[in-house]
């Protein structure tokens, strides 16, 4: 162990040495790209001085290390690790009851039987819908309780408890909820339709619809969410854009439209990017539907198809490509509300 | 909802206080009549919106209420009587009964690891935060690490399944390796609850650090400051200062992510994998229940539904706030 | 009890690409005991030096000694450094006798006993010891300010830090705490150096002024000094409430020649100039006497184009003209039983002795006003 700190500490002087170093001639601007290798090639002749470095540019440092570097490492591994191994298992053939897939032979078979396969084609499409439809229809509902919900009214605790109370539920119990909520002779939702003559209606069992059934579901769940969310961008508008808006003879409906909603540009993106993914992540739900790998035809997703490849086909290598296609939909979120973090400084 | 934008200029005010100063302005102004009229609009604004509001509440409890009455229900009544409509004569106890006995072991299963891993996810976002927040560390660097934990955050877990049941069963086969814990007797299909703690805590690392950091960035950076001046280590100033402040955000991050780590399915499914095992955790147990019998039994389903979500909801009603908190930052 | 050296102390801080030159070569050498006020615009660096001293900010190069050992490599908790925050920085949960016993616990093996001791000792010298059980969201703003003042005292530190300490102080709070700040320096006669953009508390509190801006060193003297003798324009300008008339001037023949008006200068002035021509006169409100009538070049007619009555002195703006512009008003001052108004006609005198002559390019100080030892004290600052 003391000669794996030492060294640590020994790389960890070596690499903050080399940012004071650099920073003065700015000889590398995008020096936080700059890889581990680099990093670790420069140990070498710094390794004598590099105590005395370590003190004198570190900062914090070496002394900040055994707090967030075995988190990151634990998290790191599991994440990140697991993602670049997961990259691996979808280009080798693993399939089938074998322990361990053969890396020897890597190709992008499975990305192309992915392309042309027609389950995963249709899962991609669905899941395109349920994130756009998914997320905004849970953004709108949730600013438009949040909205009520500000207005100053009696009993405020209690009715966003009870809008975010589904939210505390897992999948796996919503699931059930809905499920008699839809059961087609006895579920309240063909009941209510019933008194108005409409219906009753296969609701998971008419793959056209079904999809749609469970994105009312998912909202209806997570509505609550985007309320918080919202709620706490209004409350961090100052009153006084509200009663300047007032003195300036808007009406409520274009105070909201042309001064309030305007400001809540950053909850909103929180607020989609956590809900769209959780809709990549809408798994849960589904298997809970059926109690199967295999949702209810018509609302297949990437989610689904990948765990029911992989876990249920034995397809490891095609569950591991789907997942890939998955992580890269994922980044395309993440990624742009990065580097929008970043650029407000918040990272 | 039409009518509620009339008179917003007054009900917008907030609460009563909002009402009561509006009143006494227009008593001065308008006189009587005025007063009168407009007392008359603010009320029918404020039916109006708590109107709405009700009918909201309706929306969202709904499905709960229908389930937990239904979940009083004989199998003959769910079939006779309204989903919504109380159980009446086919009041029954007994559907609860047996999901409890199926149901119990799960909820047993279930406490084993999701309250190690909320604790431990929990204290080491709180320490890694720290690390990350309130020392001085080269400022690029520090951006990196932490845009790493904010991905993490957002990583759908299907992709990490395929590489996690490998690492599980080749690279530490605990299974083995706990070998002399299976011979005290112990069913070793609870190999998976230890896999679970694991895994739970280091998917849980991430939101945990950025919950925590946000707490932390809103820290008086002067009283850290301070403290490493008056002689303390960074050590120190985490025991002594930074912990003992950390009480209010250690409630939030505690509740949230023992919410998340007992509703989850995906990993119990990949790594308990069968509800008949040892160690089926209740959210196994419940996703096939009802189901085996010929159809479905909804009002067993239902009981089960509220069994097992019983803890969360028990969180969830003490400490709503705190869970608001969580979830909003 | 030390003495503090800083020596070309300076720190660049990088914005992406940009450097920011936050403090530029910056040394000052204070004596053991010594109460040494830094002073200088918001952004002139003051702070971050400060924090560099503390050990808070890493130093880009330079020294920064401490009784002769160089200390920019020690962190900050053994620097054996206590500082004074702007915002207090007390623990909120602990109690002021938690928060006074604090670095004490952390930085010294004293034992409990020993330590309460002091603290109380501490409390007594600073008039709090009833407030000793209670937390600091007890405590009124003033209160706030006493016990974290007592936990930089009870340390008994090489050096003391403060960071515009009295800034969130109400106006006549923040005069009393100066006196009594200054009084509890004395007794202790620990080395102090305390940080503000106020120059009130600068010119009253200080053994001497260091003067920031830029992130550069413009002087270090004693506030009289800085005051009557400034080193350069910025110096003149920031010192003095209203602020120093400056005019830009040609010097031509022994001639100052404005825009507005024609001075002439005698032969002991012009030699100070040298061959300088491009030039800015300075003079002092206060310096300026109203009254009387032209008896020579030196007394000017002028009109009164606005007076701010304060009370105890009027505020007068002069114009040579009759259309006030930049370049034609002098402000002066005086006293406030006069009767002075708007638009009225008014000699003004600008003495000679009292006038300052700047280098318009590198605003250097060629010539500051002569400052007869026994006058300082009648004159002194107001």
């Amino acid at each position: 162990m003391p000669g794996i700190v030492s060294r640590l500490r020994r790389a960890v002087g070596g690499d903050s040495d080399t940012t004071a170093d650099t920073t003065g001639t700015d000889a590398r601007p995008d020096g936080g790209t700059v890889t581990e290798g680099t990093r670790r090639e420069r140990r070498g002749p710094i390794e004598r001085v590099g105590q005395s470095l370590d003190d004198r540019f570190g900062g914090d440092f070496v002394e900040s290390l055994p707090f967030w570097l075995p988190p990151f490492l634990l998290m790191g591994l599991f994440v990140y690790g697991a993602i670049v191994w997961n990259l691996l298992i979808s280009l080798t053939d693993y399939q089938g009851f074998a322990q361990a897939p053969d890396y020897g032979n890597l190709d992008f078979e499975m990305y192309v039987r992915a392309a042309t396969d027609s389950g995963v084609i249709d899962a991609t499409i669905n899941t395109f819908i349920l994130i756009v439809a998914f997320t905004s229809a849970t953004l709108v509902i949730g600013l438009a309780l949040a909205i009520l919900i500000d207005r100053g009214i009696r009993f405020e605790n209690t009715f966003r408890t009870i809008y975010l109370l589904p939210m505390s539920l897992s999948f796996v119990v919503t699931a059930q909820f809905w499920l008699w909520m839809y059961n087609f002779n006895n579920g309240v939702v063909n009941i209510a339709l019933g008194t108005f003559g409409i219906g009753p209606i296969d609701w998971i069992g008419n793959s056209s619809i079904v999809l749609w059934a469970v994105i009312f579901a998912l909202v209806w769940q997570f509505s609550g969410y985007a309320m918080v969310v919202y709620l706490a961008g209004l409350r961090a508008i100052p009153s006084e854009h509200y009663e300047a808006a007032k003195v300036d003879g808007a009406s409520t409906l274009r105070m909201y439209r042309r001064v309030i909603i305007p400001q809540l540009k950053g909850a909103t993106i929180s607020a989609s990017v956590v809900l769209m993914v959780f809709a990549l992540k809408a798994f849960d739900f589904l298997y809970s539907l059926v109690s199967n790998f295999r949702p209810p035809n018509g609302a297949d997703i990437l989610a689904t198809k990948m765990v029911r490849e992989a876990y249920s086909n034995q397809n490891w290598a095609f569950g591991a490509a789907i997942a890939i296609i998955l992580f890269a939909m994922a980044l395309s979120i993440i990624g742009p509300y990065l580097v929008y973090q970043y650029r407000r400084g918040n990272l | 909802m039409t009518d509620t934008d009339g008179e917003t200029s007054v009900a917008t005010d907030a609460d009563s206080g909002g009402t009561a100063s509006a009143r006494t302005d227009g008593g001065t102004v308008t006189g009587r009549t005025g007063l009168r009229a407009r007392l008359a609009r603010v009320d029918a604004g404020r039916v109006g919106l708590y109107v709405t509001l009700l009918a909201l509440v309706a929306f969202y409890m709904t499905p709960i209420e229908t389930g937990l009455v239904t979940s009083f229900k004989t199998t003959q009544a769910v079939t006779e009587t309204a989903p919504f409509a109380l159980p009446g004569e086919g009041f029954t106890l007994e559907k609860w009964q047996t999901a409890f006995d199926v149901l119990i072991r799960g909820v047993g299963n279930s406490v084993l690891y999701a309250v190690p891993a909320t604790i431990i996810s929990a204290l080491f976002g709180s320490l890694a935060a720290y690390g990350l927040t309130t020392t001085n560390l080269s400022g690029r660097y520090k951006v990196a690490v932490i845009a790493m934990f904010v991905a993490g955050i957002f990583i759908p877990y299907q992709a990490v399944l395929i590489p996690l049941t490998q690492f599980w069963s080749n690279v530490v086969p605990l299974d083995q390796l706990l070998g002399f814990v299976w011979a005290l007797g112990i069913n070793d299909d609870y190999v998976g609850i230890v896999e679970l703690i694991v895994t739970h805590v280091a998917y849980g690392i991430p939101i945990c650090t950025i919950l925590f950091r946000s707490y932390y960035k809103n820290m008086s950076e002067e009283m850290i400051e301070s403290a490493r001046l008056d002689g303390a280590s960074l050590r120190r100033v985490y025991r002594r200062i930074v912990l003992p402040l950390s009480t209010p955000m250690f409630a939030v991050v505690l509740i949230y992510q023992f919410t998340q780590i007992w509703n989850d399915l995906l990993f119990t499914l990949v790594l308990v994998a069968t509800e008949s095992s040892a160690a089926a955790p209740v959210v196994l147990i419940l996703a096939g229940l009802g189901t085996s019998q010929e159809g479905t039994d909804f009002a067993l389903r239902m009981a089960g539904a509220f069994l097992a979500a019983l803890p969360t909801l028990a969180v969830y009603i003490a400490f709503g706030d705190e869970f608001a908190e969580g979830v909003a930052t | 009890m030390a003495d503090l050296e800083l020596d070309s102390l300076t720190k660049i801080f990088h914005d992406g690409d940009d450097e920011i030159v936050a403090v530029d070569d910056v040394s000052v050498s204070i004596d053991d005991g010594e109460f040494v006020v830094v002073v200088g615009p918001s952004g002139c660096g003051k702070s971050t030096t400060l924090r560099m001293v503390a050990g808070l900010e890493s130093v880009t190069s330079g020294t920064i000694r401490l009784d002769g050992e160089s200390i920019e490599d020690v962190k900050s908790q053994n620097r054996d450094i206590a500082m004074v925050f702007q915002s207090y920085a007390l623990y909120p949960h602990m109690t002021v006798r938690g928060n006074m016993a604090f670095g004490l616990e952390e930085s010294t093996d004293l034992p409990d006993d020993e330590i309460q001791r002091r603290v109380e000792e501490t409390a007594e010298l600073l008039d709090i010891p009833e407030l000793l059980d209670r937390k600091p969201t007890e405590l009124s703003g003033g209160q706030q300010q006493r016990v974290a003042l007592g936990r930089a005292i009870v340390r008994d530190p090489a050096v003391f830090l403060m960071d515009e300490p009295l800034s969130n102080l109400d106006a006549k709070l923040r005069a009393q705490m100066r006196t009594e700040l200054q009084r509890l320096q004395e007794d202790l006669g620990v080395t102090t150096v305390y940080v503000t953009h106020d120059q009130t508390e600068a010119m009253t509190m200080g053994d001497r002024i260091a003067i920031l801006d830029g992130g550069r060193l413009q002087q270090v003297a004693t506030p009289l000094k800085c005051y009557h003798e400034p080193a350069n324009r910025f110096v003149a300008g920031f010192l003095g409430e209203p602020a120093m008339n400056f005019f830009d001037v040609e010097h031509r023949d022994g001639t100052l020649v404005a825009a507005a008006f024609e001075y002439p200068i005698s032969d002991d002035v012009a030699a100070d100039l040298g061959s300088t021509r491009e030039l800015v006169l300075g003079i002092r409100p206060e310096a300026v006497e109203i009254g009387g009538s032209v008896t020579d070049e030196h007394h000017f007619g002028m009109t009164v184009d606005v007076v701010e009555p304060m009370g105890d002195e009027n505020t007068v703006y002069l114009t040579f003209g009759d259309e006030a512009t930049e370049t034609n008003t002098l402000v002066a001052t005086t006293g406030g039983m006069r009767q002075i108004s708007a638009g009225q006609s008014v000699v003004a005198h600008i003495p000679e002795d009292a006038i300052h002559v700047f280098d318009r390019t590198s605003g250097r100080a060629l010539h500051n006003r002569r400052v007869k030892s026994e006058d300082v004290a009648e004159i002194g600052p107001e």
